[in-house]
């Protein structure tokens, strides 16, 4: 085993240098909590670091879901997940990784193929026996969270929608629909349109793929590096002349604000702007609130959600806007999950290998979710709602869905009256 | 931009118990830090204060106290009720604790066969803490393949130590507990959450008590892993099917005691509205001439401008991250860069780490007036709306006079009163 060459090594590497060994993160750690199979994100991320000169000593960081929550709680401050999710990378760079990783993180491909085929794959995802022949075939765990796909892309429903001329960057907002929207829920991507041009907004909607995010949690970087540069060109012109990137994914948003730099070392102006320029759109709505600038009129719904904030949320370090937006309509009681990861993290449980641990870190949140006897529930983030709502049976929506809803509710009481009226 | 009557900086004791009073008098509060705090290092027992000599916590506050510069002196009145209203607030939520200002300091033995003086702990290690009948000896009982507890080592040195009153024989004995063997890893933490399971755990009781020898009578010390979420109802179970007084001894991190206190503190702070966002630290600061206006946490992207009335700054000191010694020799203040009072670089490791009066470097920290203000050298005020609260303050040694969690509880405890209060008053006035 040679030294680690410094020259070779990146930043969140060397962060390791400054762990105590007191294994806070371990703590915190969803997977470590119910699987004996991975030791812990210190384990494997500052202890076994220092063994990574040449071959990887070990693959048990494959276990690692990529929540963040050892690196928020670390009170040293050591990039534990980045470290992670680079080591990974490594041994995938060393030893490859199976057709399945490759095809299940390139969502791109997936839409392609998926959304005009949507009748039979969507029949096909139904079938007890069709999935249990993708599992023994395709490795996807046959109780798997899995979507329908789309008849039609959020894409092709913008294509033919009267485009509203740019209102310059500061009327109007670049969105970044991420695959989710595109290929299995546009309807909140319409929704998020409807309701970011209610707030004033005009809604431009460029070229743009897939984050990259599913490609750096299963280590294939280079991969996600393409995905990254093609998104960087579109977004950073817009970026740089102050114009804001909204996503309706706590997941690309993330990736368009920290991944980027933290794991693919994308650290130039372009990635930068882009950066500082991404918005949540929970974040944007309430920053909006808090100016006064926000429209609230918005009609009662009287009833418990219960919300489940995302670990990917967490990780952007904005709180839970979220919970502003659900107390600004009359009679929403939202309740916070408490709770820390659903188990789903992006691709991670699908994997046959992968599932009953994916299922075991959110059991709590689906028991919770159950109790509460709520008829649905809300989450930010895609494949946690898919996750959520396979393991209770009750649909999962994004929180401006209910914005969408309770605003369209308010101007079909508004009309209502008004025809009273005259 | 988001706002909060107050910003607590700071999610150890201090910046908890802060948070909790200050949301239970009625104050909107966000709480923010950059990570987990030390309440995961520590023994989750109160050290109130236990300097060389001490008969008891109170015993210890009178003789700090006197201390030119120490917190006591004027944390001291407001020491009892912050006391009573967190034990009041563990006991609700399931941890029980035993002890009080007035109970006798007696050694409570470390994991590596040390001895400690402790008056106010858990109610797992309570009987730690009972005075030892003639006859009665103390048996250290390990768990097979746990590397952070080594009972003959611990009782080697245990035996060595000059233990006034102390049990009549030290030994040590092993469990082999089920399932365990092909763990890479075994943790406390894995230890805990596995007695949480009701089957495991009665399989792994039955061999705790078949490695016990049978010459009592016995009191019989374990490494603290005897259950997380549901702690009490195993250690019942424990003192249940054990013949002899069974008590726990908090091991190295994660120590499951402190993460116990953490869990409920933490579970209070969300019951009473406290918002809390942990992993990221304070990037700017917003001041209107000696008033913070607002503050900015780092996030993934721009930093998070928060409003704020009133801040408690219960960072830490140089254990917790909230000072840091810089490469020059001198040392700073991470939030607001208030002025330190600090020994010169020469002197900060002077003395013995472990002596009677540790290293002059303990004492560094953040001069304060009557209502925690920060102060600067001549008493001047610096920042009108900041209080601080906990191991940030100045003239405390807490490793060797063992009263940074006494320290914690009043200084928040009087933060969050002089906080509301103002703010009560402020409230009557346009009232009136």
């Amino acid at each position: 085993m040679s030294f680690i060459d410094a020259a070779d090594v990146s930043y969140p590497a060397f962060s390791t240098d400054n762990c105590i060994k007191c294994n806070v993160c371990t703590t915190v750690c969803p997977v470590a909590r119910v699987t004996d199979l991975f030791p812990g994100p210190k384990y494997v991320g500052p202890q076994a670091q220092r063994f990574r000169g040449g071959p990887s000593p070990d693959t048990t960081v494959d276990l690692c879901s990529g929540c963040g929550y050892c690196t928020r709680a670390c009170p040293a401050g050591v990039l534990i997940a980045e470290t992670n999710s680079r080591a990974r990378a490594r041994v995938v760079e060393q030893r490859g990784t199976s057709l399945r990783n490759r095809v299940i993180s390139d969502t791109d491909l997936l839409i392609r193929f998926g959304v005009p085929l949507a009748p039979l794959v969507n029949l096909g995802m139904r079938l007890p026996l069709a999935r249990r022949f993708g599992e023994a075939v395709g490795g996807i765990h046959r109780r798997a969270a899995v979507h329908p796909f789309a008849r039609r892309t959020f894409r092709s429903w913008w294509r033919r929608r009267r485009t509203v001329a740019d209102a310059g960057p500061d009327k109007t907002v670049v969105y970044f629909h991420g695959c989710a929207v595109n290929g299995f829920e546009p309807s909140l991507g319409r929704d998020a349109v409807e309701v970011l041009e209610r707030n004033g907004f005009t809604v431009i909607v460029p070229d743009q793929v897939c984050c990259g995010l599913p490609m750096i949690s299963n280590g294939l970087y280079p991969q996600a590096r393409r995905k990254a540069a093609r998104n960087l060109r579109s977004l950073a012109a817009y970026a740089r002349r102050g114009y804001r990137i909204v996503t309706t994914s706590t997941s690309c948003g993330y990736t368009l604000k920290a991944e980027y730099h933290e794991m693919l070392d994308l650290d130039d102006p372009e990635a930068r702007a882009v950066s500082e320029a991404t918005w949540d759109i929970c974040e944007l709505l309430a920053e909006l609130h808090h100016s006064g600038r926000l429209d609230t009129r918005l009609a009662p719904m009287a009833r418990d959600l219960p919300y489940h904030p995302p670990c990917q949320l967490k990780a952007h370090g904005i709180g839970t806007p979220a919970m502003d937006l659900f107390a600004l309509i009359p009679g929403l009681r939202a309740i916070d999950s408490n709770h820390d990861c659903c188990g789903a993290a992006g691709t991670y449980g699908l994997k046959k290998e992968r599932w009953q641990i994916a299922h075991d870190v959110g059991q709590p949140l689906f028991d919770k979710v159950a109790a509460s006897g709520a008829p649905d529930a809300a989450c930010d983030s895609e494949t946690c709602r898919w996750q959520i709502s396979t393991a209770t049976g009750l649909p999962v929506r994004h929180p401006v869905e209910y914005l969408a809803e309770s605003y369209r509710a308010y101007d079909a009481a508004a009309a209502l009256s008004g025809g009273l009226k005259a | 931009m988001p706002s909060a009557d107050v910003v607590v900086i700071g999610a150890g004791l201090a910046g908890l118990t802060a948070a909790i009073e200050l949301a239970e008098r009625g104050a909107t509060v966000q709480l923010v830090a950059k990570g987990m705090a030390a309440t995961h290092w520590a023994h989750g027992g109160i050290d109130v204060a236990a300097p060389v000599g001490a008969r008891s916590p109170a015993n210890g506050v009178s003789r700090l106290r006197a201390r030119a510069g120490h917190p006591y002196a004027i944390l001291e009145p407001d020491l009892g009720a912050a006391l009573a209203g967190t034990l009041a607030c563990l006991a609700d939520g399931g941890l029980a604790y035993r002890g009080d200002l007035r109970a006798p300091l007696r050694p409570f033995p470390t994991p590596i066969g040390g001895l400690r003086p402790a008056a106010i702990v858990p109610a797992g290690q309570a009987p730690a803490l009972e005075p030892w009948a003639p006859g009665e000896g103390l048996l250290l009982l390990g768990i097979e393949r746990f590397r952070d507890f080594w009972p003959q080592y611990a009782a080697r040195n245990l035996a060595r130590r000059a233990w006034a009153r102390g049990p009549s024989r030290i030994a040590s004995a092993v469990a082999a507990l089920p399932g365990i063997g092909g763990l890479h890893n075994l943790n406390s933490l894995v230890l805990a959450r596995r007695f949480d399971d009701p089957s495991w755990r009665a399989e792994a009781i039955a061999a705790l008590r078949a490695a016990i020898p049978g010459d009592g009578p016995w009191r019989v010390g374990v490494p603290a892993v005897l259950g997380m979420e549901r702690h009490a109802e195993v250690l019942a179970e424990v003192t249940e099917a054990i013949a002899h007084p069974v008590f726990e001894i908090p091991t190295l991190p994660p120590s499951i005691p402190g993460l116990r206190l953490f869990d409920v503190l933490r579970a209070r702070a969300g019951a009473v509205g406290v918002r809390t966002q942990v992993g990221f630290e304070v990037a700017e600061v917003e001041r209107d001439g000696d008033t913070v206006t607002a503050i900015a946490t780092r996030t993934a992207a721009r930093p998070l401008r928060i409003m704020a009335r009133d801040v408690v700054l219960a960072t830490g000191g140089i254990g917790g991250g909230g000072l840091r010694g810089r490469r020059d020799g001198s040392l700073e203040e991470r939030v607001f860069g208030l002025p330190l009072a600090a020994p010169a670089r020469a002197e900060w490791l002077r003395g013995d780490l472990y002596g009677a009066n540790g290293v002059a470097l303990e004492s560094a920290g953040i001069r304060v007036d009557d209502e925690l203000r920060p102060i600067g050298p001549r008493g001047e005020v610096v920042l009108r709306n900041v209080r601080v609260a906990g191991s940030a303050l100045a003239g405390m040694r807490y490793l060797v006079e063992r009263c940074g969690d006494g320290v914690a509880l009043a200084s928040a405890y009087r933060a969050a009163r002089l906080i509301a209060g103002a703010a009560d008053a402020a409230r009557t006035a346009v009232a009136s």
